[in-house]
């Protein structure tokens, strides 16, 4: 019988970026301000990641938010083959969805600002950049419902998948999101991009075992204390 | 690979309790579509081999690259409307609305429909749900709260769900064209889970201004009409509507019914708007979906396909289709020539016409087509014909991002 | 020549927010797509709305679009030839 658990977890917002092994950090000066502000179009893959990437510059916010956020896992994802990689699932979850996308799409409309206008884009970017090839799901998380665990941990527990990224990822428009969206469905500044590996493990926390929660509060939770023992991967 | 983590809930033992795969099945159905308002004259049109693609003048002079499409017609909105003033201007709401009801109607008053709310479960599928609001603002007219609200999926997802006495669970799935086939996949595991005794599955989207520009600055339109696996296909014709299936277990169904016996998807990884060029992604989905229904590929009786009418799809799709059924492909058709690529609404209206398809026992056409590529494979069905015994069904979907799904239904029983 | 040449290179820089690439990086005789500079389908389609918009230039089906995106160089002989 398998054991699943969170390997890795990160999170990015307002307050601070990080994973589980560096847990929580503040931004840097040169974009703490603009990102408090939820001015998103100030955090570029460079401020994080020195490491190369494709054609970061066409893509809309709710894509690199979930990009970024799948790379900040310090998870081993470098280290899987083939075999590991096309048993990869991705689960991305979005309150925002692509509303503010849209609206830059409405302004200015061009075939790739288009193509970003659906969140099964950011899937896209995340599976091309890991060529994970695994069952795939984006949903909008209903209030007070389940989101992207669990429809993950049902993957893994029917051996639909080896592993599961799952994916959180929020830009807020900001016409119409705050008068229509419930509070604790708003992230503060208006953003966020979060994740987490969810694979076969072995518990080291000791605890009782996490229940599913807001992919959000979970990862930051994770992000904020740490996963128990450092991890290892035989 | 072991790794050390935190372990979650849901994730150990549990599972084995209810890993009895219970069988779910198709109790009820509804539609509107480019051909009118009900199951009925989308079961027409299927037998007639029609399509509901027409020229909307509306639309011309805009610079668009196709005013052709499936239009769900002027006076079945006037009808929508008339009956539910408080949704005037929420058009997604009230086609979805509409295809739920007539499922509902279906399925009946007694028995199933008696479940009580908490029990009732809700899945929607949409790419876009009411982007009416967006286009208004940006125009600078205002649209109503309701429609405001619906620019987020999750929020019509529930507003539907309060609406039909459902108080289960509610999701809501936005995967681009494979929505669909996911929200059935995610119903029937509701079902499975015991989280539900009754879900229903609805898919909608409208045919707006905002995905037609999008689409004419892809060049993927066709200004004559979609050809699916045609030799002169110029791109694929959009369409509006809504698809709703009421799922239920196997035993609370009498007579023969259409069983979702297994689902599959997977990711290309090769490029965000063309599919891989060998069709290995939609061929990963196809397999995982046939070997979760324990049916061998030469078992199908019949596929349905994607078929969009686009140069780049329909000879993926073909590719795929070799790569599973080696030189024997089933016989497999395309309705986007009915109602055009409907999007979120996809897979439940697709889904519908092999649903049709079983109780005619009636393997569809494909509308559009003239003369079939000759690098596709050559079981393509041009016009509705008998079938010998059409009982497994592979339904499949491809969409923006690489991803793909794929469905296996099985038919009989009772 | 050279003032068309600095302002279209600029313009393809933009048009496809290439974030590392200056104009020095675009060679003359250098593939714009697959190798070279590495654009995908979805970059032709943004320059051929570019062409349109900065140059009044119309392209109406991707197939012509091939020849003339060949490389920098067919690009630049393309928009000067036919401008309005």
């Amino acid at each position: 019988m398998n054991e699943f658990a969170i390997l890795a977890a990160s999170f990015m917002g307002r307050e601070g970026w990080g994973n589980d092994r560096t847990r929580l950090r503040p931004w840097p000066e040169s974009v703490a301000g603009a990102l408090q502000r939820g001015e998103v179009e100030a955090l570029r893959w460079g401020t994080l990641f020195s490491s190369e990437t494709s054609r970061f510059g066409r893509m809309d916010l709710l894509s690199r938010l979930g990009l970024m956020a799948v790379e900040l896992l310090d998870a081993g994802i470098e280290t899987m083959d083939a075999a590991q990689r096309n048993a990869v699932g991705v689960c991305v979850e979005t309150r925002s969805g692509c509303t503010a996308t849209d609206a830059q799409f409405l302004q200015t409309p061009l075939a790739s600002a288009f193509a970003y206008t659906l969140p099964s884009t950011v899937l896209g970017e995340i599976c091309i950049r890991h060529r994970f090839r695994g069952p795939v799901l984006c949903l909008a998380p209903v209030a007070g419902q389940g989101g992207s665990v669990e429809a993950a941990l049902g993957w893994l527990n029917r051996g639909e998948a080896g592993a599961c990224v799952c994916v959180a990822c929020d830009v807020m428009d900001k016409r119409f999101a705050a008068s229509v969206l419930s509070p604790q469905d708003v992230p503060g500044g208006g953003w966020q991009g979060c994740a987490v590996l969810i694979g076969c493990g072995t518990d080291a926390s000791g605890g009782q075992p996490l229940q599913p929660d807001s992919l959000p509060r979970l990862a930051r939770s994770l992000v904020a204390s740490g996963i128990g023992a450092p991890n290892s991967v035989i | 690979m072991t790794a050390q983590g935190v372990a979650i809930a849901g994730s150990v033992g549990e599972s084995s309790q209810r890993l009895d795969a219970t069988p779910v099945v198709i109790a009820g159905s509804g539609t509107v579509t480019a051909l009118g308002l009900g199951r009925e004259r989308l079961e027409q049109g299927l037998l007639a081999n029609a399509s509901g693609l027409r020229n909307c003048p509306r639309l011309a002079g805009k610079g668009y690259q196709s005013t052709m499409g499936g239009f769900v017609p002027d006076e079945v909105w006037s009808a929508l409307r008339g009956r539910d003033p408080a949704h005037a201007d929420a058009p997604a709401y009230l086609l979805a609305d509409a295809a739920l009801r007539e499922a509902r109607a279906e399925v009946g008053s007694g028995g199933l429909n008696s479940a009580p709310a908490s029990r009732r479960g809700l899945v929607l599928s949409t790419t876009k749900a009411d982007i009416t609001a967006l286009e208004g603002d940006f125009h600078h007219w205002t649209s109503s709260i309701t429609a405001q609200r619906h620019l987020f999926p999750a929020l019509l997802a529930a507003d539907l769900g309060a609406a039909h006495d459902i108080a289960g669970p509610v999701q809501c799935i936005s995967t681009a064209c494979v929505s669909g086939l996911l929200a059935i996949q995610q119903g029937a595991l509701l079902i499975q889970e015991d989280k539900a005794d009754l879900v229903f599955v609805v898919g909608v989207d409208l045919f707006s201004d905002f995905v037609l520009s999008g689409f004419t600055l892809l060049k993927s339109l066709d200004p004559e009409g979609c050809r699916p696996f045609d030799a002169e296909r110029k791109g694929l014709s959009l369409g509006e509507g809504a698809g709703a299936l009421v799922l239920a277990r196997r035993e609370t169904v009498a007579s023969p019914a259409l069983t979702v016996t297994g689902w599959g998807s997977s990711n290309d990884a090769n490029h965000l708007t063309g599919p891989s060029r060998d069709g290995s992604g939609l061929a990963l989905a196809m397999n995982r979906a046939l070997q979760k229904a324990g049916t061998a590929p030469h078992d199908v009786d019949f596929v349905h396909a994607h078929g969009t009418g686009t140069s780049y799809n329909d000879a993926m799709e073909g590719m795929a289709l070799r790569s599973v059924f080696g030189n024997r492909v089933p016989p497999y058709c395309s309705s986007k020539g009915i109602f055009g690529h409907t999007l979120g609404a996809a897979g439940l209206l697709e889904t519908i016409v092999c649903l049709i398809a079983t109780r005619n026992q009636l393997l569809p056409g494909t509308p559009g087509l003239r003369c079939r590529d000759p690098s596709v494979p050559d079981s393509l069905l041009d016009k509705p014909r008998a079938a010998g015994s059409l009982r497994r069904i592979l339904k499949i979907n491809a969409g923006f991002g690489g991803v793909n799904a794929a469905l296996v239904l099985e038919w009989g029983g009772g | 020549m050279q003032p068309l040449t600095d302002e279209l290179k600029s313009k393809i820089i933009k048009a496809l927010n290439l974030d590392k690439v200056t104009p020095a990086d675009i060679k003359q005789d250098e593939p714009l797509f697959g190798t070279g500079l590495g654009l995908d389908s979805l970059d032709a389609l943004d320059l051929v709305s570019m062409l349109e918009r900065d140059y009044g230039i119309l392209i109406q089906d991707m197939e012509s679009a091939r020849q003339v995106f060949a490389s920098y160089g067919t690009l630049e002989d393309y928009v000067q030839r036919n401008r309005r």
